[in-house]
């Protein structure tokens, strides 16, 4: 097979892509938008130069082996971007303590760089950590070689792009207003074309696949891929209202555009964050501690338990709004009966440790893993429970939800990352083990510290908040004005933010133990892989 | 495939294998069979009794019939019939009457505190001191008068809001607006400084008393003693809502003023307005320093 067979699809891809670049350059008023052009039409500009120049090589072989570089560049931006993401994150945190903190400029302050954190840790950690194991493990559950050579570098530069043109963007106010969907249209744009390309790479690769079963984890990155693009694509319909300036209005108005973006908002949840770490579970756990998953038959009630059900659940981050009651009721009861499926994935992802228990005292990588399954019971049992109308009528609007979702976000996801890259990195580089497993266990214990200080610190604010705002005299008048609850969330401010510190020196740590392993010796035998790769489908 | 038994667990796996990785074949727990079909029942009973599925032209509306809307309309309805009991006692008397009724502060004290610091803190500051920009309410320096009535007045129609009524009250930009030259408005300057009693130039000083009764003393009065008529403040003390050095004065003069205090009845209901009527007397009283 010629190793330029996707260069042609690649090119056709990114010249639109590159002449929006130079529109936007050309047409562009705002500062920032003029430089997003530019940068847009340097990255791709250089793609365009490189593709072709690869177009006039002599064709080359294809290498018998798994590509792993593509990985090994999507493990450095996961941790490029956590550290940008943590950093931002915490310094939030300061800033609701001690408020001065917001540097009294408008692109410091807290509404400007809030979304710069939720972008670099959901988009740019969680999902560069997606795109790094997925593709890690779909060539080697499938024992098939990526289906192209090209296409995954536009996958993870435009993917990487993306996060860069948002992140960049919201200090300057380009931004529509939708929670984690900020971005506006041409980086959307850029965000749909680098998906497609995920899309049909995963696809093809898993069509190539030299085993007869589709292995679980592919199940649930697969879906991860699918349920993202139609999010993404029916969530950022908007019209731009002229090329010379960033902003475009959505094509939903009112209560449609809440519910869209909540089904949007809740699924970017359940699939980017639950069913795409899902599959790393699937594959690390077992992998890790050479057991069997525990039951097959779970795996597949969990699967399409989570798969039908989330979709519905969106409409409960609506509940006592203007929304009609027959969606939040139906978003409520949908919610209610996926606590069975997600706990049936917790179950069976900690029962896979049956007989290498030993391995949680041993290893932290493993310990990382174990921790994220449970933090993965316990945020799916709150988010449930909290999706229930007259609970949400304590949780809703308060610390309570940020607590949530960091519970999921910490817990789960940034533990599965850790203890699957702690594990990949040293795999995929072939080293003997990751630099020091002493400074794992330190990462471990100051993330667990940090995340329990964090999530506990949000319990005790929400719940104080909201039940001080639904304290009524005799009267029935308030006895708390909202400033006295604000007063209140001092001390649970200080400690989120002290939570967050220490979960960011353990993300700093980690970073460095990872750096070292890179740069670290290689075992001086390569262990060939037991079921050799394919470069070629298999008959 | 046939799969090989587990030793560990005693299970035979399903035979398949993904790089090394194999599967139990354990069946699904009773566990987890029993909690999915009770969670399907909670479900399917929520749907009998609330709102839930959707067809072409309507909804079921379950067997309750709850509706958000009416739900909510219902408890606001109870909670105004509360408040409108508990809190008659504000409607009825002249203000005067009411101010001097034994123990109405010790009883509400508490509760306008929060409709305060809801409503009125964010300008006024939570110990009614003010701030910048917004005036104090605790001394005895008023716009338009401390009268309790006026207070009230003051309260429901706002001033320069966008009630019908709204207390009006502009200071001319004497400078942008070119209505005085720019000596004649240091002079000015000056003038207000000799009479707040503060540091100035006494020769420009004087050029600027003339100017002043010309152009400022229908609204500031003679010697600019401020008068309640226009809501005019005095100039001759030492508290000052918008600064009242050299240049603070000087910016005044050249840019004018025209603070909003927002038309609280189209927010608040006729008691509440005169609970904080009273809440700002009471902050008065309370301050007898100034």
């Amino acid at each position: 097979m010629d190793s330029r067979a996707d260069i042609w699809p690649c090119i056709l891809a990114m010249v639109p892509v590159f002449i929006l670049g130079i529109a936007i350059v050309g047409w562009g008023h705002d500062v920032a938008y003029v430089m997003h052009g530019c940068l847009i039409a340097a990255v791709v500009g250089w793609g365009l130069v490189w593709l072709i120049g690869r177009l006039t090589d002599p064709p080359r072989s294809i290498p018998f082996a798994y590509n792993d570089e593509i990985s090994k560049w999507g493990i450095m931006a996961t941790f490029v971007w956590g550290v940008i993401g943590f950093t931002v994150g915490d310094i939030l945190a300061w800033q609701l303590a001690i408020p001065e903190l917001n540097g009294d400029t408008y692109f410091s302050n807290f509404g400007r760089i809030r979304p710069v954190h939720t972008t670099a840790v959901i988009f740019g950690f969680a999902g560069n950590a997606l795109i790094a194991t997925s593709l890690y493990v779909v060539q080697r559950t499938s024992r098939a070689r990526l289906a192209a050579e090209h296409v995954p570098w536009v996958v993870l530069v435009g993917y990487n792009l993306f996060c860069v043109l948002a992140i960049t963007g919201y200090p300057f106010g380009i931004t529509q207003s939708k929670e984690y969907a900020e971005p506006e249209w041409y980086a959307d744009l850029i965000l749909l074309v680098a998906w497609v390309g995920y899309l049909w790479l995963y696809l093809a690769t898993l069509a190539r696949r030299a085993e007869p079963h589709i292995y679980v984890s592919n199940w649930y990155y697969l879906s991860f891929i699918i349920v993202i693009a139609m999010l993404h694509t029916v969530n950022n319909l908007a019209v731009p209202i002229s090329i010379s300036e960033p902003k475009s209005y959505p094509l939903f108005a009112g209560v449609q555009d809440a519910m869209t973006q909540w089904w949007y908002g809740h699924n970017a949840v359940g699939f980017l964050l639950t069913a795409g770490f899902l599959g790393i579970m699937y594959y690390f756990m077992p992998k890790s501690v050479g057991r069997p998953i525990f039951s097959y038959r779970l795996s597949i009630l969990g699967f399409w338990g989570i798969t039908f059900l989330y979709l519905w659940a969106g409409s409960h981050h609506l509940h006592y709004t203007a929304l009609p009651d027959w969606v939040q009721y139906l978003g409520m009861s949908m919610s209610i009966i996926l606590l069975v499926p997600s706990w049936g994935s917790v179950l069976n992802g900690i029962l896979t440790l049956n007989g290498a228990w030993d391995k949680v005292r041993t290893d932290p990588a493993v310990r990382f893993m174990m921790v994220a399954v449970l933090f993965y019971g316990l945020t799916t049992f709150e988010g449930s429970f909290m999706a229930i109308r007259p609970v949400n009528t304590l949780s809703h609007y308060t610390d309570w939800t940020v607590g949530h979702v960091h519970a999921g976000a910490l817990g789960w996801v940034a533990f599965m990352t850790f203890g699957a890259m702690y594990k990949m990195v040293p795999w995929i580089w072939r080293r003997g083990s990751t630099y020091s497993l002493r400074l794992e266990a330190w990462h471990f214990w100051l993330a667990l510290s940090g995340s329990l200080i964090y999530v506990g610190a949000m319990w005790n604010s929400g719940i104080t908040q909201s039940l001080m705002w639904q304290t009524y005299d005799e009267t029935g008048a308030f006895v708390f004005a909202f400033i006295d609850t604000v007063d209140a969330m001092r001390p649970y401010y200080f400690a989120r933010a002290i939570g967050g510190l220490l979960f960011l020196i353990g993300g700093c740590i980690g970073a460095f133990n990872i750096y070292k392993t890179v740069n670290g010796p290689a075992l001086v035998q390569p262990v060939p892989p037991r079921n050799g790769p394919l470069s070629l489908p298999a008959e | 495939m046939k799969g090989r038994l587990d030793k560990y667990t005693n299970t035979p796996t399903t035979g398949h294998e993904w790089d090394g990785i194999e599967e139990l074949d354990t069946p699904v727990p009773w566990g987890f069979r029993l909690a999915l079909k009770l969670a399907i029942l909670i479900a399917a009973t929520q749907w009998v009794l609330y709102p839930a599925w959707p067809y072409v032209v309507s909804y079921t509306s379950g067997m309750t019939g709850y509706s958000s809307r009416a739900a909510v309309a219902a408890a606001v309805k109870d909670g105004r019939s509360l408040r409108d009991q508990a809190f008659a006692v504000f409607v009825t008397p002249d203000l005067e009457e009411l101010a001097s009724k034994p123990g109405i502060r010790e009883k509400f004290e508490p509760v306008i505190g929060a409709l305060y610091r809801d409503n009125c803190s964010a300008c006024h500051g939570r110990d009614l001191k003010g701030q910048a920009n917004f005036p104090n309410l605790t001394d005895d320096h008023w716009l338009w008068s401390g009268e309790l009535d006026e207070i009230e007045y003051t309260l429901q129609v706002g001033i320069n809001s966008n009630h019908e009524d709204t207390r009006y009250a502009e200071m001319p930009a004497f400078g942008r607006d070119e209505i005085l030259l720019k000596p004649e408005i240091t002079d000015v300057v000056e003038y207000v400084l000799s009479i707040s009693g503060q540091e100035h130039d006494l020769s420009a000083a004087d050029r600027g008393a003339e100017i002043f009764a010309e152009n400022c003393s229908g609204c500031h009065n003679d010697g600019g003693a401020g008068g309640y008529a226009f809501g005019a403040p005095s100039l001759i003390d030492s508290e000052w809502i918008y600064g009242g050095d050299r240049k603070a004065i000087l910016a005044t003069l050249n840019n004018g003023r025209a603070g909003i205090m927002p038309a609280w009845s189209e927010r608040l209901n006729a008691a509440e307005i005169r609970m904080l009527t009273l809440y700002v007397q009471w902050a008065g009283s309370d301050d007898q320093g100034d």
